[in-house]
Order: C-alpha cells, then structure tokens, then sequence
C-alpha cells in the first residue's frame, strides 16, 4: 500500500520535474525572481532591526532563524500542495474532477500530491542557507534534542500548511464561484514571516488556529533558536494530528456536495 | 467620452456584483501587510521603550491605517492582466475598438475600489481602534490629501502601464512586474515610514517615482508634514505623474508598431 503510494509519487514527481525542465529560461528567471524576493524582505527586516537589538525577544540571528523556515514551510507548499490544490479548484468548478475520483488510488491523496512546481523548491534553498547564516550569527552548534524537535515541528508545521491548501480548496464545493480561495492562504502567509506573538490577540489566534501558517514557521523556528519547551512541541503535535483528522473528513464531507459540471 | 464611461462603468458594476465574494478577498491584500508592519513597528517601539525617532505605537497605527487606505486606493494591476491579454492574442481585437483598451482598465480599477470600499472602511475602523491610531491630521490636510490620493493614483497607473507595454517586446513581463512590486515594497512606505528609511533609502525613495503614491499621500493625510513641505511633494508627485504620463504614450506607440499578435 505505501509501496504503491510511493511509486505513484515518485512517477508524478519525475515527470513534472521533466515537464518544467522544458523551459529553462523560465527556470533561470524564476530563481533570478525568487532572489530579489527574498533579498528585499531580508532588507526590510533589517531596516526594522537598524532601531533595535531585539523584538519581542527575537534578536536579528534569531530572526534570521525564523526566516528560514519561513522560506523552508512556503517553498515546499508552493512547490507540492499548493499546486495540485490550484489544479483541484479549477476540476470542481469544471466538473472535471471526476477523472480523479473515478482513478483507483485515494482521492485525497491525487488532488493534494499530483502537480509539483518543482523550481519552487529553489526557496527550500534559500531557506537553509539563510537559517545556516543566523546560526552562525549565533555562534551556535545545534544540540541533537534541537535537531529532532526542529524537525518535529517542521514536519508538524507542513502537514498544517497542507490541511490549510486542502481545506480551503474543499470550500469550493460550496463556493464554486470563488475561484481565488487561495488567496486567503496568500494573505495570511505574508504574515507567517514574523514570530506570531508579535501580532495582536485576535491575528495571533486567527493565526494559530483556523489558518495555523503562523505556528507553522514560528513554533519551527523557536526550535532552532532553543526557545521551545516540550509543552509547546507537544502542543503543536497535538495540533496536527486533530487538523490532519478534521482535514480528511472534511474533504470527504465536501466531496459528498460534488455533483459533476452538467449533473 | 462621459457617455461611454458610464456604459462602461455599469457594465462593470454588473459584472462586479455577480463576483462579490472574489472581489472582497483580494481587499485581504490591503489590509494584512499594512498589519504586518503595523505590528512589527510596534514590538520594536515597544522594545525601545516606547518610540522610534518620533514615532510612538499610536503613531505608527496612524501611519499604517493611513497606509492601507492609500494602498488600497492607488492599487493597479493593469501588468499582470496586460501580459496575459498580449500572450493570448486577446488584445488584438480591443486594439480594433475606437477606444483606447486603456479606458477599460481605469473603469476596472475604479469600480473594483469603489466596491470594495465598502469593506475597507470598517476594517480600517476597527484596525484605528484596535490598536488606538493617532491622527494628527488638520483641515488642509484633508484638502490636499484628496488631490494627493488621486496624483498617486494616477500616477501607480501610468507606471504600471509602462512596466506592463514591455509585453509587447518580451512575453517575460513577469520578472519586470517582480522587480517594480519589490521596488515598491521597500521604497513606497510599506516596509516603514519614508521619515523613517535609512538615509540612502530615504533619498532614493524621493528621487524616484516610488513614494511618490503611497508615502506622500499617507504622510499628508495623517499630518505627518508641514504644509510647505506637504506641497513640494504635490510638485513632485505632479513631476512625475507628467513624466510617466510622457513615458507611456511613448513606449505605447512604438510597442503597438512592434506588436504581433501571438498566434497571428
């Protein structure tokens, strides 16, 4: 069963990769893009810290921890889930999501893993080499306990970010005319690029909860920097798996509503 | 012409109404970065023990609700639409029509911000008290504020027109549209109140078009300026609105020569 699973991943994997390695001098422009990107927002954020040593108890290396991740949980959304959901919106409202669900291989999984952007991965990149630059800011070696709850929570903070893509692309199914739901995962990402405990009540909750891209970089990053306890990294386990389990009820409940284009 | 702009306006408005929802999700993008910044600003105020070179947490409220109005009122996004109409083939036969296909964008763009008004100012009324805003704005500066809004308008829209004719030379308008939004997001006022740039930065920011829509607007409109100081920023947004003005009608005609309809 997971073999299988893994061979159809591996299949859609290759030849999306071949797919895009069509165009190369999109690719080259794409990487060229992603670099100001990210070289303005880094500036942006040291403009912030030309005023001060710290934020909310975040210092500049800290933050660049934070960063990183940020880059990390965004590039693989955007590189894995993020299209496939994309692709998802436009099979209901054309009613052309019956090839998937007709497929005989969980429907989840085909709507959520099928289409990769694989030069988004490209932001992966960035991502570690900055986190590799804050921790040399820091002067710090990462302890082992460090390197598994990072991981941990990394793990954690992505499988939310897919609940998050999947569950707003099931409310399509009620929505159909909502072509861009996609855009509340948009706005809300901007906001994961600072510690959340920066953000007033009503944000900080909106962004642990109902769209938990906020914990999903910060908790992460308070790994790296040493500031998350066992309570905080169980907390966050606690979180995905409920998410994970309301995500896939959920979908099967929206796929209740699905009718078919001209049905 | 003010015939046709009011067919065309209710045509839109039609249109509009059908995709409420959609339109309102977008007003999202208005409000969420001014909150980001707005928030940042304030932890370090905050971590400063209360103010950054003269800018208090209420302070920086007052910018950034201002901010996202002025944001929000002097948005285009004619570059993203214009590529896709050029890539296409779509714009051949608006080129064929006796109106410019500039005149369709102006009529997007304002029934789009009229419509979503009406979702902006509770927000920014709740944001104002939320975080206990405080405006220092006087008569005069509602009165320039007006003209200044609609100079930064037009202006955002001239440009972004020009960054969107380079379709007609190369289909990779998307690397230039990137370059112009990040310019934008660092010397604009977003990331931080123009007073506030770091000197180079700050220079730049006023020597090019950039602060011209969002900074200057916002900083008159929360009486951030003196009233010499406020009107030669008019001059200047007046300068450049003219230049670019001057720019588009320029590349527009030698693109339209140089077009080839994709797929012709």
């Amino acid at each position: 069963m997971i073999r299988r699973y893994g061979r159809l991943l591996g299949l859609f994997a290759s030849v999306e990769t071949q797919y895009e390695l069509e165009y190369r001098v999109n690719l080259a422009f794409n990487v060229l893009q992603q670099l100001v990107v990210t070289g303005t927002s880094l500036g942006a954020v040291l403009i912030l810290f030309s005023y001060t040593s710290t934020m909310n108890g975040w210092s500049v290396a800290e933050m660049l921890l934070l960063i990183g991740t940020y880059y990390i949980v965004q590039g693989v959304g955007d590189a894995t889930v993020g299209p496939s959901v994309e692709r998802l919106l436009e099979h209901i409202r054309l009613g052309t999501l019956d090839f998937t669900l007709l497929k005989p291989a969980n429907s989840q999984f085909l709507v959520t893993m099928r289409h990769f952007k694989v030069r988004n991965l490209f932001g992966v990149l960035t991502g570690l080499v900055i986190i590799g630059i804050g921790l040399v800011q820091l002067n710090g070696v990462l302890s082992p306990v460090q390197v598994l709850s990072f991981s941990l929570a990394l793990a954690c903070g992505l499988a939310l970010v897919y609940c998050l893509l999947l569950c707003l692309a099931t409310l399509a199914f009620w929505f159909v005319r909502v072509e861009n739901l996609l855009v509340i995962y948009g706005a809300f990402v901007d906001a994961a690029r600072f510690p959340v405990d920066i953000y007033p009540g009503w944000l900080r909750l909106t962004l642990s909860t109902v769209a938990p891209i906020g914990i999903a970089v910060t908790v992460p990053a308070q790994a790296l920097a040493g500031k998350l306890d066992a309570l905080g990294l169980a907390a966050i386990l606690a979180a995905t798996i409920l998410a994970w389990t309301f995500t896939s009820w959920f979908w099967r409940f929206g796929l209740r509503s699905y009718t078919g284009a001209s049905a | 012409m003010i015939a046709t702009y009011r067919t065309l306006l209710v045509g839109q408005f039609q249109q509009a109404s059908q995709y409420r929802v959609s339109m309102f999700l977008y007003l999202l993008f208005s409000l969420i970065r001014p909150i980001i910044f707005l928030a940042a600003w304030s932890a370090v105020a905050a971590a400063r023990g209360g103010a950054v070179g003269g800018f208090t947490a209420a302070d920086f409220a007052g910018y950034y609700v201002c901010m996202a109005l002025v944001l929000h009122f002097t948005t285009a996004w004619n570059a993203y639409e214009f590529e896709f109409e050029v890539a296409q083939g779509r714009l051949s036969p608006k080129l064929l029509r006796p109106l410019h296909p500039l005149h369709y964008s102006v009529v997007e763009n304002l029934t789009w911000k009229a419509f979503t008004a009406l979702g902006l100012f509770p927000s920014l009324v709740v944001i104002a008290i939320t975080f206990h805003a405080r405006f220092d704005t006087q008569w005069w500066n509602v009165a320039l504020f007006v003209p200044s809004l609609l100079l930064g308008a037009a202006l955002r829209f001239f440009l972004g027109w020009v960054v969107a004719t380079a379709a007609f030379w190369t289909t990779r308008v998307n690397a230039l549209v990137t370059l112009f939004d990040r310019a934008q997001f660092i010397f604009a006022g977003q990331i931080a109140p123009l007073a506030l740039m770091p000197g180079i930065l700050q220079a730049i920011s006023y020597v090019l078009p950039f602060g011209y829509w969002i900074g200057v607007p916002t900083d008159i409109l929360r009486g951030g300026a003196s009233l010499e100081q406020s009107l030669v920023w008019m001059a200047g947004q007046v300068a450049w609105l003219v230049a670019s003005y001057a720019l588009f009608q320029i590349v527009w005609r030698a693109g339209v020569r140089q077009y080839s309809a994709a797929g012709a």
